[in-house]
């Protein structure tokens, strides 16, 4: 079976936030205004998240996280939607279906990382970006939720151009916009179930671990960092 | 005894007699000239597919060039047309029209009567080419038209599950929406 999963070398992220842009242009996603950003109401399918680190007395450090959708091997999210807009396919993505998501944002208060969000207003894009909009990605509406989709787009393209040439996915033939974009090479993408995958290789080593784990949500993406294993930070 | 709401009421009850006669005018109106508009989609040329691929044997593949080699099928351009209609081939009207917009060197913008959301990946290649399913099979008798028919049956969400449970293809939703 196919996994699909990621990992982010925190050791190597140096937070220029390229993942961020790449996605919001990927994935249609508008622009926000300034009052509008005050209230919470901006969309991003991936963000920063502050973490300090370091005890106290020593020297404190502070470091950004990339945080994109888990893609949980049990999400929350699609225990609570009551519509059945929101379900795990069969090789692990967490999809969303705007046509049939009602916005009722259960799911929104269920995911434990906060990477839903609703769109209180119809999207609106400046003139010359408003030509400029992916056809391979869908506006989303007022009223529904959305959240990142590990770019399952790409999936389907990359999947039709692989069987037009008659062999299967190779490692690579598929990745989300924000991996593609990461200058820093911080971001890996593939199938977390090929033990030849380099997803696979790194989701084995001594580095990796997973954002609260212990709530038993089996998140597929996977961080790498020293700190976590006890050395060095 | 009298009420300012009571010696309105006649005045109301003729109003709405007279909107319920203008509302039935208006329908009676509207479904004769319903009745007699032709194709709901406008196009620049009531194009004769029976005259084309019947009649003159063309290969459906003169007009729509994409469906071996990329997602959508293509609607021509004036310059596929152009290649036999520079002159007239016959008398029909329609075909003058046509010369004529050739002439002007005008581009002919298809409405596109099988239209999906937006938010549905759907490819052509894959369907032809690697399932051999036929083009009637989705679009009916379109290629037998001999003009745009005023209405067809767009395939709904349910006609895709039914064909993908029996082939055994994935019906996971993130295989065709987006
Ligand atoms: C000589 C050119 C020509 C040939 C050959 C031709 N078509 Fe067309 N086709 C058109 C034009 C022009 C339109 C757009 C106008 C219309 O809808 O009638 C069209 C429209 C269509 C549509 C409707 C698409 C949409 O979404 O509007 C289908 C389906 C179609 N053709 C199928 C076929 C099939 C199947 C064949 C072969 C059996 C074929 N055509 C051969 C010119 C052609
Ligand atoms: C390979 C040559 C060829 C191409 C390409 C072609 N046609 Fe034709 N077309 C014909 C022939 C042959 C006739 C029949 C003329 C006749 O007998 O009246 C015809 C007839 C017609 C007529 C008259 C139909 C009728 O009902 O009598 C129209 C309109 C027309 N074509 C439109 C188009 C358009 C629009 C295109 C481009 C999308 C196109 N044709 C492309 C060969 C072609
Ligand atoms: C499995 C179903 C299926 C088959 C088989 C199929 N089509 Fe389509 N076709 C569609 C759907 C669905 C659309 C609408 C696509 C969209 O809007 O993205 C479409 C759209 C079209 C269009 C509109 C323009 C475009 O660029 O897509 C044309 C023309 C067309 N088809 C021609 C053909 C021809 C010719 C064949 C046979 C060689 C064929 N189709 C076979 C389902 C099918
Ligand atoms: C008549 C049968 C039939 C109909 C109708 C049909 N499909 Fe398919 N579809 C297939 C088959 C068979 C395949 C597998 C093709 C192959 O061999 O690769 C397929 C494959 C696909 C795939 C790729 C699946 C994958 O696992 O990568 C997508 C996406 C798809 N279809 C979308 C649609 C949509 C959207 C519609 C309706 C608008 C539709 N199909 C209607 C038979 C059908
Ligand atoms: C094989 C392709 C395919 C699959 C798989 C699929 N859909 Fe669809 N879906 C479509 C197409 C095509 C449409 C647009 C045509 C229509 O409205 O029926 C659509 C439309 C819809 C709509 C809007 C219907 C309306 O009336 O506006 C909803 C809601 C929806 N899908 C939900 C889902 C959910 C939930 C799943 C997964 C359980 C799913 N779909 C799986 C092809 C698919």
């Amino acid at each position: 079976m196919t996994r699909w999963g990621m990992v982010i070398d925190l050791d190597r992220c140096t937070a220029c936030q390229a993942c961020v842009v790449a996605c919001q242009v990927e994935n249609n996603i508008p622009p926000v205004d300034q009052a509008d950003s005050e209230r919470g109401r901006g969309i991003s399918w991936i963000r920063l998240a502050p973490f300090r680190e370091g005890e106290h007395g020593t020297r404190p450090s502070l470091r950004l996280v990339p945080i994109p959708c888990m893609h949980c091997e049990r999400p929350p999210c699609v225990k609570v939607c009551p519509a059945t807009a929101t379900v795990i396919g069969h090789e692990g993505l967490v999809g969303q279906i705007y046509a049939r998501c009602i916005g009722c944002r259960y799911c929104t208060t269920a995911c434990p990382y906060t990477v839903r969000q609703f769109n209180w207003k119809k999207p609106e894009w400046p003139q010359p970006m408003q030509d400029g909009l992916s056809p391979d990605v869908s506006v989303r509406p007022r009223g529904v939720v959305e959240k990142c989709s590990f770019c399952h787009h790409r999936l389907q393209r990359a999947r039709d151009q692989a069987r037009m040439e008659d062999r299967t996915l190779r490692d690579g033939d598929y990745l989300p916009a924000c991996v593609e974009s990461c200058p820093a090479e911080a971001m890996f993408f593939g199938d977390l179930d090929d033990p030849r995958s380099v997803v696979a290789r790194l989701a084995a080593g001594p580095r990796a671990f997973r954002l609260l784990e212990e709530l038993g949500t089996k998140p597929k993406v996977i961080y790498l960092s020293k700190g976590e294993s006890g050395g060095d930070v | 005894m009298t009420s300012p709401d009571r010696d309105g009421a006649p005045d109301r009850r003729l109003a709405i007699a007279a909107f319920a006669v203008m509302f039935c005018a208006a329908a009676a109106i509207g479904f004769v000239t319903g009745g007699l508009r032709s194709p709901s989609v406008d196009q620049p040329i009531a194009f004769n597919h029976r005259k084309h691929v019947v009649e003159n044997q063309l290969g459906c593949s003169t007009c729509h060039q994409f469906y071996e080699t990329e997602t959508f099928s293509g609607l021509p351009a004036a310059d596929v047309c152009s290649t036999c209609h520079s002159e007239p081939q016959g008398k029909s009207s329609e075909e003058a029209k046509l010369v004529r917009l050739l002439k002007e060197g005008r581009p002919l913008v298809w409405n596109s009567l099988f239209r999906q959301p937006s938010h549905i990946f759907y490819s052509h290649r894959r369907h032809v080419m690697k399932a051999h399913i036929r083009c009637e099979t989705c679009h009916g008798s379109i290629a037998l038209t001999t003009s745009p028919p005023r209405s067809v049956k767009r395939l709904k969400m349910a006609d895709c599950i039914a064909c993908h449970e029996q082939r055994n293809v994935s019906v996971d939703c993130t295989t065709c929406h987006r």
